[in-house]
């Protein structure tokens, strides 16, 4: 049964109509579990000076990783790796550490957001992110392999706003991609069909078939009588339409590792800030069981946005101020750095969180956790000082015993680039470079 | 650091006519390789629009106009992205396969919901003695006009025909109203709908500059006032062809403004102009300031909207009121927040214009959905009063702090004011430059506590409400107090000028280009001859060439990929 709590009501699915559901096509050989990686952000750095792990990878004690400790020799640490681009690029601090993170590519020239430090007769604006990022990569090199019932699925906890500073995914330069924010909504949307009787789903699927063979025919005539750029728009539109259809008999393969979870939905009011660990924790949980039903093998979880000013209540803060707030004071006052300890420490109990959740699923002599890479990431190393130096990157899981892990590495200065380039050689879609070249050169050495 | 310099958005230079105002990407016309046409372009001031997509609020609106649906069901679309401070400029709005996924969804439910009403949908036709063809013909000619806000091409009518046949011929489905509900499920996702095109008439005035047809005048003047799809009196002047010239445009935004769909468009810009959305998330400590109750927060935004929108579209519609007016709207909870303040009784749960301490209170610049929102949990703050006064109401453009800047604002102090506090931040020379600009200005709000509440007395001490503003245009000077600051802003250029671009931003979903500079020049002449009577601005924004014409646009040939 799938469980949860939909509008304040409950949901259950009866789990014998799952066995009836299509499976994915070309779905994963029988025995063999697909590989699969997640992007996990926070935001405004971290405590440098505490994040690292002791030698002994023992986090039983650790003042902010405690709650990892069971996991430890699943885990990569890694020191001393810089957003080497954020440094060329235009932009403030998280602009470029939001933006090329994931693109390891400049900000595009623009108008549309005003750089942290315009001023006088000439203002500096910027555009959006000037690459694809990596998770976009994939999962249009996966999609060449397998359609999966979402391409990938972008997650987020109270983003809210779209601008360059809250978005690190994109499709391509210039175009970021949207967060699914409303758990409510993303239940309906990953697991409504669920709960409906295969042969009257097969008919909502011819028929949503025919809907958008309809309005196909509308957009394309719409279409060629644009000028230049509102085509370029309006193209991109139609893409996702076909897009849209081509995955539309598509459900997630069902095996055992599809576990019935529980929920809790925040109702109506998930954009509040005293709800945002509800928000979390159910988004989590629907993240989770989407990769163990296999509907897709590309995704990501972005908690707030760059420069997320959440107030982290449930933690006990002396200063009681937002999260970016709370970054810009200096390192030697106890106060901020005490509640930035507990803020950082709640994100690695949320990221134990779903680990847990992840490790706890079986698939085959694996776990989830072991067939996937989970990425945490940061716009920033520190967020006082906004260097964009030594980001505290965080490797869960072994992509399938790709990385060799339980482990805490110092780079002393590599560029970022070379990370993302190794992701792809984790997930079995290696590029020599990724983004720009200079700061790409091969994958990091070490890691595996 | 780098020396500060202020960015001025609204400014304009008579001479020049406008500067530059947000930058401008991609939105003039076929750019510019000095043809015969961008010179007729240029002179005549005309600047194209990339095609604008609905926004969720108008989307809400417009089903609730075409189907009677007031659920809002494009809450569940991803946000829009926000550029130069609305959420409405066509050229940063961007589609992903999200935003398409949940189109679909919505067109879903909406039509399913739609049908439930057929009555409404088919305005006399009766399937049962009329035949199912018949009446599915006049329901896509006649409700597919509305829903494309253009008459429907022989084409189209046939395509859509089309589908509500396959619809009632299938086995699966069968019955008129599945064809019905169909056809509006593919009527909602059509680029018809969800876009607004703009051609153009086919006659140049000039060059290559071309009137709008009077159907797509209709639109832009709907969406533009209204937020939403055009009434049958703006349709039947289409269906007209009355919407062409400059009278007629006027006479229908004057009408227009008289409506109540008026007043969801005055919000729309005031709650983003005025970040009345930062509201929701304003928290206090209630060990600090008791009076502090979450179920406050919406008593103070029904408060600022209800009194902006009285003064615009029902009172004098003056900036000088908006600024200084010393009457408001409340009910008992929100009048007894106030206290003394009001200077007359109020009992009840409804709202009502009660007049305030004049000596107090002055527009909406004090009120507490702005004083409780620009201050900190435990504290007012200067800093952020200061910034709002220059970033929303003089369009200046702060720098944020810079990169590597490590701040460090005061602790609590039980035996200091909150503006001596800040006043020794204001001494460093390291934030003196840029804070010189906010705080003062901030200074100037300290009777208004952290949650926005009068205090003659903080700490024990006496409120020194005295400010200098300096670098401006046309006010530097010293102030003892909002009331005083909140006059002097009335009267300044600045604002006046501030004021009319950033409604110009939300009005034509676009930054202000220099190829704007005759209209903005225009439009800030008419705003001054009215007095600054903003009824009188928003009439005048459908009066310019910018929104009379554009250029012809050359089709891009190939078929879409």
């Amino acid at each position: 049964m799938l469980r949860g709590t939909l509008f304040g009501g409950t949901v259950a699915i009866g789990l014998p109509m799952l066995d009836a559901m299509l499976p994915a096509r070309s779905s994963a050989q029988a025995g063999v579990a697909p590989k699969r990686i997640v992007f996990w952000f926070t935001a405004n750095g971290t405590r440098q000076d505490v994040w690292s792990p002791p030698a002994s990878m023992d986090l039983s004690g650790h003042p902010m990783h405690a709650s990892l400790a069971p996991f430890s020799q699943k885990l990569l640490f890694l020191d001393g790796v810089d957003q080497d681009v954020a440094y060329d690029s235009i932009g403030d601090g998280h602009q470029t550490g939001m933006a090329c993170l994931l693109t390891n590519a400049e900000i595009l020239p623009g108008s549309l957001f005003c750089e942290g430090s315009c001023d006088g007769p000439t203002p500096q604006y910027v555009g959006w992110g000037g690459g694809q990022s990596v998770d976009q990569y994939l999962a249009d090199e996966i999609a060449n392999d397998i359609v999966t019932k979402f391409r990938s699925l972008e997650f987020g906890v109270q983003v809210r706003s779209s601008t360059v500073w809250s978005r690190m995914s994109y499709t391509g330069p210039d175009q970021p991609v949207p967060h699914r924010e409303d758990p409510n909504q993303n239940f309906n949307d990953l697991f409504g069909d669920l709960d409906t009787d295969p042969f009257e789903l097969a008919l909502i699927r011819k028929r949503r078939r025919s809907v958008l063979d309809a309005v196909m025919v509308d957009h394309e005539a719409f279409n060629r009588s644009l000028g230049y750029e509102d085509k370029q728009t309006l193209d991109k539109h139609l893409q996702s339409i076909r897009d849209l259809e081509a995955r539309l008999d598509v459900a997630g393969s069902i095996g055992e590792a599809c576990q019935e979870p529980t929920l809790t939905l925040p109702g109506s009011s998930f954009q509040q800030n005293d709800q945002y660990p509800v928000t979390g924790r159910a988004q989590m949980d629907m993240l989770v069981m989407a990769l163990a039903c296999d509907m897709t093998r590309v995704a990501s979880i972005q908690w707030s946005r760059s420069v997320s000013n959440v107030q982290h209540n449930w933690v006990p803060l002396r200063l009681g101020e937002g999260h970016h707030d709370l970054s810009h004071y200096d390192d030697g006052n106890a106060d901020s750095q005490a509640d930035l300890l507990e803020i950082n420490k709640w994100y690695s109990e949320q990221f134990a969180y779903m680990l847990g959740l992840m490790d706890g699923i079986q698939e085959g002599e694996n776990t989830l956790l072991d067939n996937s890479v989970v990425v945490w990431v940061n716009e920033l190393g520190k967020g006082n000082s906004h260097t964009r130096r030594d980001i505290p990157f965080m490797l869960a899981g072994s992509a399938q015993g790709y990385f060799n892990t339980g482990r805490h590495i110092d780079f002393g200065g590599e560029p970022h680039g070379k990370l993302l380039v190794s992701l792809t050689h984790a997930m079995d879609k290696p590029v020599s470079t990724f983004g720009l070249p200079q700061y790409s050169q091969g994958p990091l050495s070490g890691l595996t | 650091m780098r020396p500060l310099r202020l960015g001025r958005h609204g400014q304009l230079s008579a001479a020049l006519g406008a500067v530059l105002i947000c930058g401008c990407t991609g939105l003039i016309g076929s750019g510019g390789d000095g043809s015969a046409d961008d010179a007729v372009a240029k002179e005549l001031c005309v600047v194209d629009t990339p095609i604008r997509r609905m926004t969720r609020f108008e989307y809400n609106n417009t089903v609730r106009d075409l189907l009677g649906d007031d659920t809002n069901p494009a809450d569940v679309l991803p946000p829009e992205e926000e550029v130069a401070g609305f959420n409405n400029q066509a050229g940063a709005l961007s589609t992903s396969d999200l935003l398409i996924e949940q189109y679909a969804n919505v067109a879903e439910t909406v039509s399913a919901r739609a049908i439930t009403n057929m009555g409404a949908l088919m305005n006399g036709c009766d399937p049962a003695t009329q035949g199912n063809d018949a009446c599915a013909l006049s329901f896509i000619e006649r409700w597919g006009q509305r829903a494309y806000r253009r008459p429907l091409e022989q084409e189209e009518i046939d395509r859509l025909k089309g589908v509500f046949d396959w619809a009632v011929a299938d086995p699966d489905l069968g019955t008129f109203e599945d064809g019905i509900q169909i056809l509006i499920e593919v009527v909602l996702q059509s680029p018809n709908f969800l876009y607004r095109p703009e051609f153009g008439s086919d006659t140049p005035i000039e060059g290559d500059v071309v009137p709008f047809t009077s159907w797509e005048m209709a639109t832009k003047l709907s969406y533009m006032l209204w937020n939403t799809m055009p009434d049958d009196q703006l349709f039947e002047a289409a269906a007209n062809d009355a919407l062409l010239t400059r009278e007629q445009v006027g006479a229908q935004a004057v009408r227009m403004l008289a409506d109540d769909r008026a007043r969801d468009t005055i919000r729309n810009f005031h709650k983003q102009w005025l970040l009345l959305t930062q509201l929701e998330n304003v928290t206090k400590d209630t060990s600090i300031y008791p009076a502090f109750d979450a179920s406050l927060r919406p008593l103070w935004e029904q408060e600022i909207q209800t009194f902006i929108e009285r003064v615009i579209l029902e009172g004098d519609g003056s900036l000088e009121t908006l600024l200084t007016g010393n009457y408001s709207f409340m009910n008992e909870e929100l009048a007894s927040f106030y206290g003394d303040d009001v200077v007359e009784p109020v009992t009840g749960s409804e709202f009502r214009q009660v007049q305030l301490d004049p000596t107090r209170r002055a527009g909406f610049l004090t009120s507490a959905a702005l004083m409780a929102t620009h201050a900190n949990l435990n504290q007012s703050s200067p800093v952020f009063r200061g910034k709002f006064v220059r970033e929303q109401l003089m369009c200046n453009t702060l720098p944020l702090p810079p990169n590597d800047l490590v701040i460090e604002p005061p602790e609590l102090d039980p035996n200091k004011t909150t503006k001596e506090q800040f006043e020794e931040i204001g001494a460093d020379p390291a934030c003196a430059s840029c804070h010189s600009l906010m705080n003062p200005i901030g200074f100037i709000f300290e009777h208004y506590d952290g949650v926005g509440q009068w205090r003659d007395q903080q700490n024990g001490k006496d409120i020194d409400a005295v400010g200098e503003v300096v670098q401006t245009d046309d006010i530097d000077g010293t102030y003892d107090g909002a009331i005083e600051l909140a006059q002097a802003l009335a009267a300044s250029t600045q604002v006046q000028e501030c004021v009319s671009s950033q409604w110009f931003r939300f009005a034509y979903n676009r930054s202000v280009t220099q190829l704007d500079s005759c209209s903005i020049e225009q439009i800030n002449e008419r705003f001054a001859a009215s007095n600054f009577n903003v009824r009188e601005l928003l009439v005048e924004l459908t009066q310019t060439n910018a929104f009379l014409y554009r250029r012809a646009v050359v089709a891009e040939q190939g078929s879409a990929q």
